[in-house]
């Protein structure tokens, strides 16, 4: 029987543009933290090692100030740790791994896979990986391994690899695309008995059984990751295997399409960024479409502000979102005289529309921010 | 506004004064300087402005001096609702009263008074604008500042039918502007530094982001470049291994090349020695032989020599007769072509006699012709010397003649005529001179002047023509000594003699032109002299030759003949020549057959002796040779040298066969081949081995640059440089549009705002200038500029006149606009002070006008100077 922990895409160094730089300090930190929870977790579910398959880190050339702290995350993981070089850090002539920073601090417990050449892993088992050795290789190197691979015969095979899987990408003929029917053929031939795959970043099992599992990341990334933030603990005992997935993220990404076009609709909008849990540790990306008043569009601005105030980070696309100035926008400002004339003038351009209405009503809006308070 | 009464006492230099204002149109308080004018204006300000107990140095200085007393002032006005009597004295016993009898009488003293009647003032009028229209006396009429003087902008809103500009507004644009400062410069709208630096900002990350990019790229190109290098040096290295290999093995073979080059260099050095050999037997048996047929060859040639000698001399002898016999031709043949010669030469004297002849007697006739007409010439010339009757003067000559004739014709016929048919024979004089007329003979006499007829012993007629033929008479006259005188020019007698003298003179000149042609035809090409030199030396040398002759032949009878003789030697010298040079040819040709006999046999005579002794020699050389060695030795020797030859060359063979059969060219060739090869895979893999070191180098310390985290964070900030950038030139564009709008909005309003105002001081300006006069309102409610007959000047550019003029028009505009509202008085005090004379007048008439519509008060020392202002109240102090 074995028991490890199953990981991958950790994507250290890797930058999020919508965080802001506080945000994004504390959300870096937060990843490297996931790997020391990871190794908490696995010392707890008494892992015989971890296995992170593949982009551990976001690239070959991330400051070596990652480095050094991906590996002193690592040293607190009491287990073996196996690492896949993988398209992000593929084993090339400037891998990260083979990086003085890394070379020098490594703990021997921390482990490359460097080629196919099996390893031993507890007794009985074996893993054997397919580390990427460059960023474009013909074809995925898992693949080739398999081919090559004999029938594990009493051994029990774990095999390692990274790369997208045909049925989750629509240009199935891509070079590095993996055929879920190879990885489960290699199964069903005795040649590997779990593959653990790294590059999707939300937890998934792959293809009809229980062996192939993609482990996701275990903080999340993006927006349109539907199940990360997650690890998963592995036990083989004999033929049979089972899985565990444990929730390691703190971070949320949230994505929303929403319609704005009444005062309700903007109230809605407020309630639902108050409502975000945990919010300093929150990205919201939102597509508004729908149209607003100026007020209206000022209010919901507004809220906006607020709620930026207190989110890690936020994505707003308001390409869709029309503001469309009505009749109270204008009278409800009680001038007379030139101001008066000046309103009725932007109001005649914004009418007309084009780009010099576009800029009359940012005229018009910053005439409503600065009548505030006119004595 | 309206003042109605000013009384001070103790004020200044004033113990009591006082003075009653007209309600409407002007009061002129007139009065020499120190009479109070100024004070007086000066108090109506002094009674509100200060508290009675005020200890300011103003109300010090309004003290009369070496006076203990208080200066008061008491003002009766309405304003507004209100008509009150306000009453101060101040410094001593100061006390405020203040009498309000409309709208509701009150009675007021104290601080009470003072703060209620600045109350009234405040509540009906603009203190301000009121103050700003009075001209007080010293200062230079300038604009006043009446921007935000509240009675003013609520008369010009009303007159312009807008809406003042309230404080909020105000205030808005004040925020409006404030934003738009933030970005641009008020006035020339230049972009801010701020905008400028941002976009430059953007412009350096956008460089850094790309910089880093293209480390990166050239990064990967360099991770993709090692495994090419290293397989490159994996093959490079296979490549070399094979290489020395095959180095090795052809050096073995080239060490087993050597060792058979030596054996053949052996073989091929005893070839040569046994080659040698035979040569020398060889060469020995040649010269055994040469030597025996040299002494055989001797010995026939010598025999051979001998018989040809033998053989030659009847030759010779025959040679040398043909010799003889041809010199006896040749000088034969030499005699015959001098005669020859002879006689051709006498043949050809003879015809050059002839010739000459010939020559000398045309010659002759040709001078003679020249010589004939020379003289005909010099006749000629000699008439043109006298004759004077050219074309010209013939033709002269026949005018006149024409003109005379012509005369008398109408003399003739203007004449009377007497036409004397005779009977019979008879007898008559004409004017004197007989005549006779036969019968029937009719005769026609013109009549001139006086002709008579006398019939000799029987009548006499005289016939006088009239007076009108004098004329005619005068005019035939006339003719006559014209052609005379023509006639004398040309010294002639008359016409017809001149016809002849031209005659002559035409053939005169014919003959001088003869001359020209005659020497032309006759001298040819040559001159007169050499002509004449030439005959006479024929002359000389013709006769002489005849003289100096050979008889015999005898000379030719002509020149013809003389020429047929002489073609005739001529060409017997030619065939005697040729016949000559046939004989002297064979004679040539005998003795150079003869001369070559005779060498040949000299030659072989000697020949023959040099034969003998080398057939002598020959000999005794060969019988030496034999004694020596015999001519059999010699063949044993040869036979032995021709078999060691073949054995040699078979064992050189051998080793040259077997030298062949390893292609040493082949070898060698591979051999530098390899070793070339060798060099550059060597060389190849150093500089590929140095390429993947330096490239690992610059892979380990830039692979370690965190390029890729680099480029986020560089990226992100250019992302956020680009929102902000974005934003930021929104915002811009937002504050300048609304700025701009605004400031157009509110330059229009002002513009209808200030119409009113513009409107009055027009009226009032065209009374002075001209009907285009106008000017331009500012912001700040001043003229700015003055335009009059299409010519704007700026308003500081005026004359102090001018601008004297304009304020005081535009005060009273102000005044008159706010006059319907309670208005303001314009107080004057001795202003117009840089007007001339004639301005003046002009602006009295702006005074008068003004007047109607608001209250003046004038305070002068001069009051000339308002002599033209209309009706007016006026005060003498």
């Amino acid at each position: 029987m074995i028991r490890f922990l199953h990981t991958s895409d950790w994507q250290l160094g890797m930058t999020r543009r919508f965080l802001s730089e506080e945000a994004h300090a504390r959300y870096t930190q937060a990843r490297f933290d996931a790997i020391r929870t990871m190794g908490r977790i696995a010392k707890e579910k008494q892992c015989q090692f971890m296995l992170v398959c593949g982009d551990s880190f976001e690239s070959n050339q991330v400051d070596r100030k990652t480095v050094a702290r991906a590996i002193e995350a690592l040293k607190e993981v009491s287990v073996p740790v196996y690492l896949l070089p993988s398209n992000h850090d593929p084993l090339n002539a400037a891998s990260v791994y083979r990086s003085s920073t890394f070379v020098e601090k490594k703990p021997a417990h921390v482990q490359i896979i460097e080629d196919t050449a099996p390893v031993q892993v507890g007794e009985g088992f074996e893993l054997v990986g397919a580390p990427w050795l460059s960023k474009r290789p013909n074809g995925n190197p898992i693949v080739d391994l398999l081919n090559a691979l004999p029938p594990a015969g009493s051994i029990k095979r774990i095999c390692v690899g990274h790369g997208i899987i045909d049925i989750f990408t629509p240009d199935k003929e891509a070079e590095n695309v993996i055929a879920v029917s190879k990885l489960e053929a290699a199964i069903s031939e005795g040649k590997v008995h779990f593959i653990a795959l790294g590059d999707r970043h939300s937890l998934t099992k792959v293809g009809s059984g229980h062996r192939i599992w993609y482990s996701g990341t275990p903080e999340s990334t993006d927006f349109r990751e539907d199940h990360s933030g997650f690890c998963q603990i592995v036990n083989m005992d004999g033929d049979d295997v089972s899985t565990e997935e444990v929730k390691i993220g703190q971070w949320s990404f949230i994505e929303a399409l929403m319609d704005l076009n009444t005062e309700d609709d903007v109230e809605s909008l407020r309630k639902k960024l108050e409502d975000i849990p945990n919010r300093e540790r929150a990205a919201v990306k939102l597509d508004l479409k729908g149209s607003l008043t100026l007020s209206l569009h000022g209010v919901f601005q507004s809220h906006l502000l607020a709620a930026k105030d207190v989110l890690a980070g936020s994505v707003i696309n308001e390409d869709n979102l029309l503001v469309i100035p009505n009749d109270t926008d204008f009278t409800d400002l009680g001038f007379s005289g030139f101001a008066d004339a000046t309103v009725k003038r932007l109001r005649d351009k914004i009418d007309q529309g084009g780009p010099e209405g576009s800029v009359a009503r940012d005229a018009f809006m910053l005439l409503l921010r600065l009548s505030k308070g006119c004595a | 506004m309206k003042l109605l009464r000013l009384k001070v006492v103790n004020y200044r230099g004033i113990n009591t004064r006082e003075v009653k204002f007209s309600p409407l149109g002007i009061t002129r308080i007139e009065g020499p300087n120190e009479s109070g004018k100024s004070s007086l204006g000066e108090a109506i300000n002094t009674i509100f402005d200060y508290q009675d107990n005020s200890k300011n140095q103003d109300i010090q200085a309004i003290q009369p001096v070496h006076k203990d007393v208080g200066p008061e002032i008491e003002l009766e006005m309405e304003t507004g609702k209100y008509v009150f009597t306000y009453f101060k004295r101040f410094l001593k016993k100061p006390e405020t009263k203040l009498t309000i009898s409309k709208p509701n009488p009150e009675n007021l003293t104290g601080r009470q008074a003072h703060d209620r009647a600045n109350e009234i003032l405040k509540e009906t009028l603009d203190v301000d604008l009121w103050k700003a229209l009075s001209i007080m006396q010293g200062e230079a009429i300038g604009q006043p500042d009446l921007k935000n003087k509240q009675a003013l902008s609520a008369a010009l809103d009303k007159a312009a039918g807008v809406h003042p500009a309230a404080p909020q507004e105000l205030s808005l644009f004040k925020r409006v502007s404030q934003e738009y400062e933030l970005y641009y410069t008020i006035g020339r709208g230049t972009e801010k530094k701020e905008l400028q630096d941002l976009r430059n900002t953007l412009a350096e990350k956008r460089t850094e982001v790309g910089l880093i990019e293209q480390a990166i790229r050239e990064l990967e190109t360099d991770i993709d470049r090692v495994p090419v290098l290293q397989r490159e040096l994996t093959q490079l290295r296979k490549q070399e291994e094979a290489l020395s290999q095959q180095l090795i093995d052809l050096t073995a073979k080239l060490e087993q090349i050597s060792s058979l080059e030596n054996t053949q260099s052996a073989a091929a050095l005893k070839l040569e020695s046994a080659q040698k050999t035979l040569q020398a037997a060889q060469g020995a048996k040649k010269i055994r032989q040469d030597t025996i047929i040299t002494a055989e060859n001797a010995a026939k040639a010598h025999r051979e020599l001998q018989e040809s000698s033998a053989m030659a001399l009847p030759a010779l002898s025959q040679a040398e007769e043909s010799l003889n016999k041809a010199r006896v031709a040749a000088d034969e043949a030499e005699r015959k072509r001098k005669e020859a010669e002879s006689l051709a030469a006498l043949k050809r004297a003879d015809f050059d006699y002839y010739r000459d002849k010939l020559d000398m007697d045309q010659l002759f006739e040709r001078k003679q012709r020249i010589d004939e007409a020379r003289r005909d010439a010099a006749q000629a010339e000699t008439v043109l010397a006298k004759n004077k009757v050219d074309a010209g003067a013939l033709d002269r000559i026949k005018e006149a003649e024409l003109g005379y004739k012509n005369a008398c014709a109408r003399m003739e016929i203007g004449s009377p005529n007497i036409l004397l048919r005779s009977i019979s024979k008879c007898r008559l004089s004409i004017d004197g001179i007989e005549a006779v007329l036969d019968t029937n003979e009719v005769r026609k006499i013109s009549v001139a002047d006086r002709t008579t007829v006398s019939i000799p012993g029987t009548l006499d007629i005289e016939i006088t023509a009239g007076s009108s033929i004098e004329g005619l008479t005068r005019k035939v006259e006339d003719a006559r000594h014209a052609l005379d005188a023509a006639c004398a020019a040309a010294t002639v007698a008359g016409p017809d003699e001149a016809r002849k003298a031209y005659d002559e003179r035409q053939e005169a000149l014919r003959d001088v032109d003869n001359k020209v042609r005659v020497e032309k035809e006759n001298l040819r090409d040559l001159t007169y002299e050499s002509l004449e030199h030439r005959l006479h030396s024929l002359q000389q040398s013709v006769p002489n030759y005849l003289v100096g002759r050979v008889k015999d032949p005898a000379i030719c009878p002509d020149f013809d003949t003389s020429k047929e003789e002489w073609t005739k030697a001529e060409a017997n010298s030619q065939t005697a020549s040729g016949e000559l040079d046939n004989t002297r040819k064979a004679l040539e040709s005998a003795r150079s057959l003869f001369q070559g006999v005779n060498i040949k046999h000299r030659e072989a005579g000697a020949k023959l002796e040099q034969l003998s002794k080398d057939l002598k020699q020959t000999q005794e050389n060969l019988d030496k040779g034999r004694k020596k060695e015999s001519d059999e030795t010699l063949e044993t020797n040869l036979t032995a040298a021709n078999m060691a030859v073949l054995s040699e060359d078979t064992a050189y063979r051998l080793a040259t066969d077997s030298l062949k059969a390893f292609n040493p060219e082949q070898v060698k060739a591979l051999e530098d081949s390899a070793k070339g090869s060798l060099k550059t895979i060597r060389n190849s893999h150093d500089s590929r081995d140095k390429g993947l070191i330096e490239l690992q180098t610059r892979l380990k310390i830039m692979g370690e640059e965190g390029l890729h985290e680099k480029l986020n964070a560089a990226e992100n900030q250019l992302e956020h440089l680009e929102f902000k950038n974005r934003a930021t030139t929104l915002r811009a564009n937002a504050a300048k549009y609304l700025f701009d709008t605004m400031c157009e909005e509110r330059d229009k309003a002002s513009r209808a705002y200030v119409a009113p105002l513009k409107d009055k001081i027009e009226r009032l300006g065209r009374l002075v200038f001209d009907p285009s006069f106008q000017v331009t309102i500012g912001d700040d409610l001043k003229i700015t500029s003055r335009t009059v007959s299409g010519v704007t000047v700026p308003f500081d550019s005026l004359s102090g006149g001018t601008r004297e003029q304009l304020s005081l028009m535009y005060r009273l505009s102000c005044s008159m606009i706010v006059a319907k509202d309670g208005g303001t008085p314009v107080i004057l005090d001795d202003a117009l002070g840089y007007t001339d004379q004639e301005r003046l007048k002009l602006m009295g008439a702006v005074l008068a006008v003004a007047a109607k519509e608001c209250q003046i008060v004038i305070f002068t020392c001069v009051p000339e100077r308002y002599a033209f202002i209309g009706e007016a109240a006026v005060v003498p102090l």
